[in-house]
């Protein structure tokens, strides 16, 4: 156990009550995997800011996932931070996948060429 | 001990594809989608060139792509190697204030990594951190 001599929690009977004024950045006693939830959001965003989001679209959704499964063992309560993670990452990867799939469109159809002053005045390379 | 030994094969093989197909050249990789619409850099922009300067052990070509990626990479190392101890010496307990330091460091990276994007845009600060 992490924390104290408290016993394990039986079935899904949740861990000690959130006390008034609990949020993410509270001492660790009671949740003591609510990072789980922040890193989810904190992953998604950076997924969606990165244009490639997938790199951290998909920790987001896994780490969103585990959150959830704390919340579920009251091991957390920020499952709306989770749920908030979870769906950004996908946002995140499936707006990739997206646009790699547009990318290779336009330059497969040759509509990339019209877009190639961009390529003049800015440094388009990997 | 199978987290850490996966994500470091993954890491290795896509690090030596970039070092081996060079990222300078165009046509080898997708543009930046982002880039190639508006112009802006994202907090990543340079990230190919700077790990193909690296594994060149070109630290200065890769701090002119993208410094935040040539810090974060020793604390990331640093880390993995952390969780390779671990993992190799069987679950440890983690200590009362762990949660409370990973969400912290969580929220530094997010502020780290959105500041770096947009103070790379801004045109004084270019020289130094845009690609």
């Amino acid at each position: 156990m992490p924390y104290g001599s408290q016993p394990p929690a039986y079935g899904s009977q949740p861990q000690p009550q959130p006390q008034p004024g609990d949020y993410y950045g509270q001492p660790a006693y009671g949740y003591p995997k609510n990072s789980l939830g922040v890193w989810s959001l904190v992953l998604g965003i950076v997924g969606i800011v990165l244009s490639c989001g997938f790199f951290a679209g998909i920790p987001a959704i896994i780490t969103g996932h585990l959150a959830r499964k704390a919340v579920a063992q009251g091991q957390a309560n920020n499952g709306g931070m989770a749920t908030a993670g979870i769906v950004l990452g996908w946002i995140a990867t499936i707006g990739m996948v997206l646009l790699i799939i547009a990318l290779v469109a336009l330059v497969a159809t040759g509509t990339w060429s019209d877009w190639e002053y961009v390529m003049d005045n800015a440094d388009v390379r990997g | 001990m199978r987290g850490p030994a996966l994500a470091g094969g993954l890491t290795l093989a896509a690090t030596a594809y970039v070092a081996l197909v060079d990222p300078y050249r165009p046509g080898h990789y997708l543009t930046c989608p982002l880039l190639a619409a508006t112009g802006l850099y994202c907090a990543a922009c340079g990230g190919l060139r700077a790990v193909h300067d690296l594994a060149r052990l070109d630290v200065v070509g890769a701090w002119d792509m993208n410094p935040l990626l040539v810090v974060a990479l020793p604390l990331l190392l640093l880390g993995w190697a952390r969780w390779l101890v671990r993992s190799w010496a069987g679950a440890r307990r983690r200590s009362t204030g762990s949660d409370l330091r990973s969400s912290l460091l969580a929220w530094a990276v997010l502020a780290v990594v959105v500041s770096f994007g947009v103070l790379r845009n801004v045109p004084a600060l270019a020289p130094w951190l845009a690609p």
